[in-house]
C-alpha cells in the first residue's frame, strides 16, 4: 500500500480528522472521479476560476452555477484523445505559472478583468507549435469548447434562455420571419 | 427417454418459422401469424419491448453524462460502429459492438448490426422510395448480374399493402421512376428546397426536387390507433424508439400485431447455427439454434422457413447449413451463394449557402428531407458509367452565433442571434454493380463464441463507382452554381462501403438455377420451403432505400407460401 492510499484509510479510520500535508511534492488528493487526468481538488479549483472567467455570470448565469468545471472534466477524461487531454493536463497543471510569467500575476489572484484579458491575449498569441505557449493556447481551447458545449446544453440554457421542445409536434417549411 | 424425445420435439414443432425479427422477418411473422400458422421468430439478441425498453426516449439534452458524444475508450474499442452516424449516446445501446460481434475485413467493410428485437428496424432512416422498372430492368437492360425474375407490377400491389400498414407520408408526384404510392400527407418543402425545386423546373426540365417518402404517420390517425401508434410528433428522436409509434419499426408495429392473433412466438437469445435440411423428404425440416446465453443447441421445426436475419448474416446461415446434399451451403448449386453482394455509394456530398429568401425560415422540425430520384441514364444509356445516383437535397435557415469572445461579450452574444443564410446541402445514394468477386464467405480458422465461423467480407468500389462519384459532384456543382448558391464545397469522404447500411444480395433472385439462388417468389430454387426475402435476395441495388422492398418482398412470399401449403 503506498502512502497517499494508507493516509486515506487512515482518514476513513478516523472519521476523516486528519489533514493530508499538501506540499510541492504534490501530496494532496488526486480526484478520484477522473481517472486518466490525475488532477488534485485545487486544480479543479484553478479550472473552476477560468470557466468562471468565460462565463462570469454578467448577463446569463456564471459557469459555476452550472457546474461547468465538472462537465469540462467529464469530457476531458472521457471524450478526449490522449494527446488532448495531455495538452489539457499540462496546461492546467502549468497556468497559474504561465500567467505569472507572461501577465505578472498568478492567474488566481487576479481579478475578473485581468483574468479574462490573460485568456485572451493568450488565446490570440501566435507561437511556435510546441511552444508553451502553443500548449496553454490548446489547454484554454479546449476548455473553452467544453464550457461552452456544456452550457447550450445546460437544462438552464435549454428552458430559459433558448427553449428546447422535445415534443414539437410540427413543421413549417416556409415561415414568414416578423420584421426580416 | 423416446418419449420426451417426442414430446420436446412436438414442442419445438410450428407451422412456419422466421429467422429474424427486424424490418423483413417482422412482415414475414406478421403475414404468417394473419394467415392462421403458428410462427415461432427467432431472434439472435435481447428482448426490446416497444416504449419500456427505450431508455433514453424521453431524455433531454442535458441528461446525457456527454451530451450525445461517445467516450474515446468506446471509440477506441469499437472504429466500425464508432462511424455510423447514429451512435450516439442516445442510440449505442441498440448497435452491436465490433468487439462483441467480430467478423474478417477481406477489404474494409464497415458492417453495422442490430441484435435486438426490431433489430435495425428501431434505427433505420425510415425512408421508403419505391423502385421502378428502370431499376427492375436494370441488369437485362446494361447487362450486368442476372435479369430480375419479376418486374414492378409483379411487386406493386405489395408495395401498397405495406405501405397502408406502415404508415407513408409522401407526395403523389407522378415520377415513373419513382412511383407514387398510398400516402399519408407529405410533409413541407422548405422555403429553400421550393427555390430549388423551382430552379430546376425552369433550368432543368427532367431533373426534380420533391420530398422524400418516409415511414411516419402524418394522417389516418383512427386507422394506426389499431396498432397502438399515433402521429409523428416531430421529434426526430426516431433512432431512441419512439414512445408514439409514430415511425414504423417491427417493435411499434408487425410484431404486437402479430402477437394479438395469438400465434406468434418469440425465442430471443437464439443464434441460427444452420438450417436443416432432410435429403429424403427433399426439404428443409427445421433449425438448429444455439443459446446466446447458455450454448445449449436445441432445434425447431416447421413445413415454411423464411430467412431474414439481415443481408450477410442471412449468406452466413446459408453459407453454414452444409449436408451432403448441399456441401457449399443450402441451395448452393449453382456456387453464386455468397456472391454478387453490393452496396450504396454514399461517398459524396455538397453543401452551399442561399442569400436569397431572407424573410422565411422554418419552425419545428421534421423526420425527412428532400429528395432528387436518379436523372442519369434513366431513359437511356448517357454517361460513361453504368446506372446513376439518387441524392438527398436540403435547405434549411441557419442562425449566426458568435461564440468568440469570453466574458460578459460572450454572454451576450449567446442571448441573441441573427439569421444567416440558408444552408443546403446533398448527399449521394450511388447504384453498385454486384460483381462476382464481390462476396461474403465463411472464414476457414476464425469462429464466433457460440463455434460459427465468421463471416468473411470482400468489396470495394470499382471505376463505375469513381466515376459516378465524379458525375455526381460536377453535376451538382453546376446546379448549386447556377441557382446561385455559394460557399460551395464538395466532399468524398472515402468511407469503406457498408456505413451506407444497405448491403444487399449474395442469394440473389433470378430465374435460372444456375446462376441465381432465390425464383421469382423468393424460394430457394432447390429447397423450395426456404424463403429468403431480406436484403440477401437483392439482384440488383437501385438508388432507392431498400427497406421497402424487402417488406414488400416479405408479405408477397408469406402469400405464396401459405397458398402453397395445400
Amino acid at each position: 500500500m503506498d502512502r497517499r492510499s494508507a493516509m486515506k484509510q487512515l482518514a476513513i479510520l478516523t472519521g476523516g480528522i486528519i489533514t493530508i500535508p499538501a506540499c510541492d511534492f504534490s501530496e494532496e488528493a488526486i480526484l478520484q472521479a477522473y481517472q486518466n487526468l490525475n488532477i488534485t481538488a485545487s486544480q479543479k479549483a484553478l479550472l473552476t476560476r477560468i470557466t468562471n472567467t468565460i462565463f462570469p455570470g454578467t448577463t446569463l448565469k456564471k459557469a459555476e452555477d452550472l457546474q461547468l468545471q465538472d462537465f469540462v472534466l467529464v469530457m476531458c477524461n472521457d471524450c478526449l484523445q490522449e494527446n488532448q487531454q495531455q495538452s489539457f493536463v499540462n496546461g492546467l497543471k502549468q497556468w497559474d505559472e504561465f500567467s505569472q510569467q507572461n501577465f505578472g500575476k498568478a492567474f488566481s489572484k487576479m481579478d475578473q478583468a485581468t483574468a479574462a484579458d490573460a485568456i485572451r491575449q493568450t488565446m490570440a498569441m501566435e507561437a511556435e507549435p510546441g511552444s508553451k505557449t502553443t500548449e496553454m493556447g490548446r489547454f484554454l481551447a479546449i476548455t473553452k469548447q467544453f464550457a461552452l458545449q456544456g452550457y447550450l446544453n445546460s437544462e438552464y440554457f435549454m428552458t430559459e434562455i433558448k427553449p428546447y421542445e422535445l415534443v414539437p409536434a410540427r413543421f413549417f417549411g416556409s415561415k414568414k420571419i416578423e420584421n426580416a | 427417454m423416446a418419449n420426451l424425445n417426442i414430446k420436446s420435439k412436438k414442442e419445438n414443432t410450428f407451422d412456419a418459422i422466421v429467422i429474424g425479427s427486424g424490418m423483413s422477418g417482422g412482415w414475414a411473422a406478421k403475414e404468417l401469424c394473419e394467415k392462421g400458422l403458428k410462427t415461432l421468430v427467432l431472434e439472435r439478441g435481447r428482448e426490446v419491448k416497444h416504449v419500456q425498453d427505450y431508455p433514453t426516449t424521453n431524455m433531454m439534452p442535458w441528461e446525457f453524462e456527454h451530451r450525445g458524444n461517445i467516450p474515446e475508450a468506446v471509440k477506441k474499442e469499437n472504429p466500425v460502429v464508432s462511424r455510423c452516424y447514429a451512435f450516439r449516446e442516445d442510440a449505442q445501446h441498440f448497435f452491436v459492438k465490433d468487439t462483441e460481434h467480430p467478423y474478417v475485413q477481406e477489404k474494409p467493410f464497415d458492417w453495422i448490426r442490430g441484435y435486438q428485437t426490431g433489430g435495425k428496424s428501431l434505427l433505420w432512416a425510415r425512408q421508403v422510395q419505391r423502385w421502378s422498372d428502370f431499376d427492375f430492368e436494370g441488369p437485362a437492360r446494361d447487362g450486368f448480374a442476372v435479369d430480375w425474375p419479376i418486374r414492378y407490377k409483379d411487386i406493386a400491389p405489395w408495395y401498397s399493402h405495406v405501405e397502408k400498414f406502415i404508415g407513408v407520408s409522401g407526395n403523389r408526384d407522378g415520377k415513373p421512376n419513382l412511383p407514387d404510392g398510398e400516402f399519408l400527407p407529405p410533409f413541407e418543402l422548405t422555403a429553400g428546397e421550393l427555390y430549388f425545386k423551382d430552379f430546376l423546373r425552369k433550368n432543368y426540365p427532367e431533373r426534380e426536387i420533391i420530398v422524400a417518402r418516409c415511414a411516419h404517420i402524418t394522417g389516418n390517425r383512427k386507422f394506426y390507433a389499431k396498432q397502438g401508434r399515433a402521429l409523428c410528433q416531430n421529434r426526430t428522436l426516431c433512432q431512441r424508439g419512439c414512445p408514439f409509434g409514430g415511425y414504423f419499426s417491427s417493435n411499434s408495429s408487425t410484431l404486437p400485431w402479430a402477437a394479438n392473433t395469438g400465434n406468434l412466438s418469440m425465442q430471443h437469445h437464439a443464434v441460427v447455427h444452420s438450417i436443416i435440411y432432410d435429403a429424403e423428404k427433399g426439404k428443409a425440416t427445421g433449425v438448429r439454434v444455439i443459446d446466446a446465453q447458455t450454448k445449449e443447441t436445441t432445434e425447431y421445426y416447421a413445413n415454411v422457413i423464411f430467412v431474414n436475419a439481415s443481408a450477410l448474416n442471412t449468406n452466413l446461415i446459408l453459407l453454414n447449413s452444409t449436408s451432403n446434399r448441399f456441401p457449399n451451403g443450402l441451395g448452393n448449386d449453382s456456387g453464386v451463394l455468397g456472391k454478387y453482394v453490393a452496396f450504396h455509394n454514399y461517398r459524396a456530398g455538397i453543401s452551399g449557402e442561399y442569400d436569397g429568401l431572407k424573410e422565411y425560415t422554418t419552425e419545428g422540425r421534421r423526420p425527412t428531407s428532400g429528395y432528387f430520384p436518379r436523372f442519369r441514364n434513366v431513359y437511356k444509356q448517357e454517361t460513361d458509367f453504368l446506372r446513376g445516383y439518387a441524392a438527398g437535397f436540403s435547405a434549411n435557415r441557419s442562425m449566426i452565433n458568435d461564440y468568440s469572445g469570453i466574458g460578459d461579450e460572450l454572454e451576450k452574444a449567446m442571448s441573441r442571434e441573427t439569421y444567416g443564410p440558408w444552408r443546403v446541402g446533398s448527399h449521394m445514394m450511388g447504384e453498385t454493380i454486384p460483381k462476382e468477386e464481390s462476396q461474403v464467405s465463411l472464414d476457414p480458422d476464425q469462429k464466433d463464441a457460440w463455434g460459427i465461423p465468421q463471416l468473411k467480407i470482400s468489396m470495394d468500389y470499382d471505376a463505375n463507382d469513381e466515376a459516378m462519384i465524379k458525375d455526381y459532384l460536377e453535376q451538382m456543382s453546376e446546379m448549386f452554381e447556377a441557382a446561385g448558391f455559394t460557399n460551395i464545397r464538395t466532399r468524398d469522404d472515402k468511407r469503406a462501403p457498408g456505413l451506407d447500411i444497405h448491403e444487399m444480395g449474395g442469394a440473389r433472385m433470378g430465374k435460372d438455377p444456375k446462376t441465381s439462388v432465390l425464383n421469382e417468389w423468393n424460394q430457394i430454387h432447390s429447397c423450395p420451403n426456404v424463403y429468403v426475402t431480406d436484403g440477401a435476395c437483392m439482384t440488383s441495388t437501385s438508388t432507392q432505400n431498400p427497406s421497402l422492398t424487402y417488406m414488400a418482398f416479405a408479405a408477397r412470399a408469406v402469400d405464396h407460401a401459405v397458398k402453397n401449403l395445400g
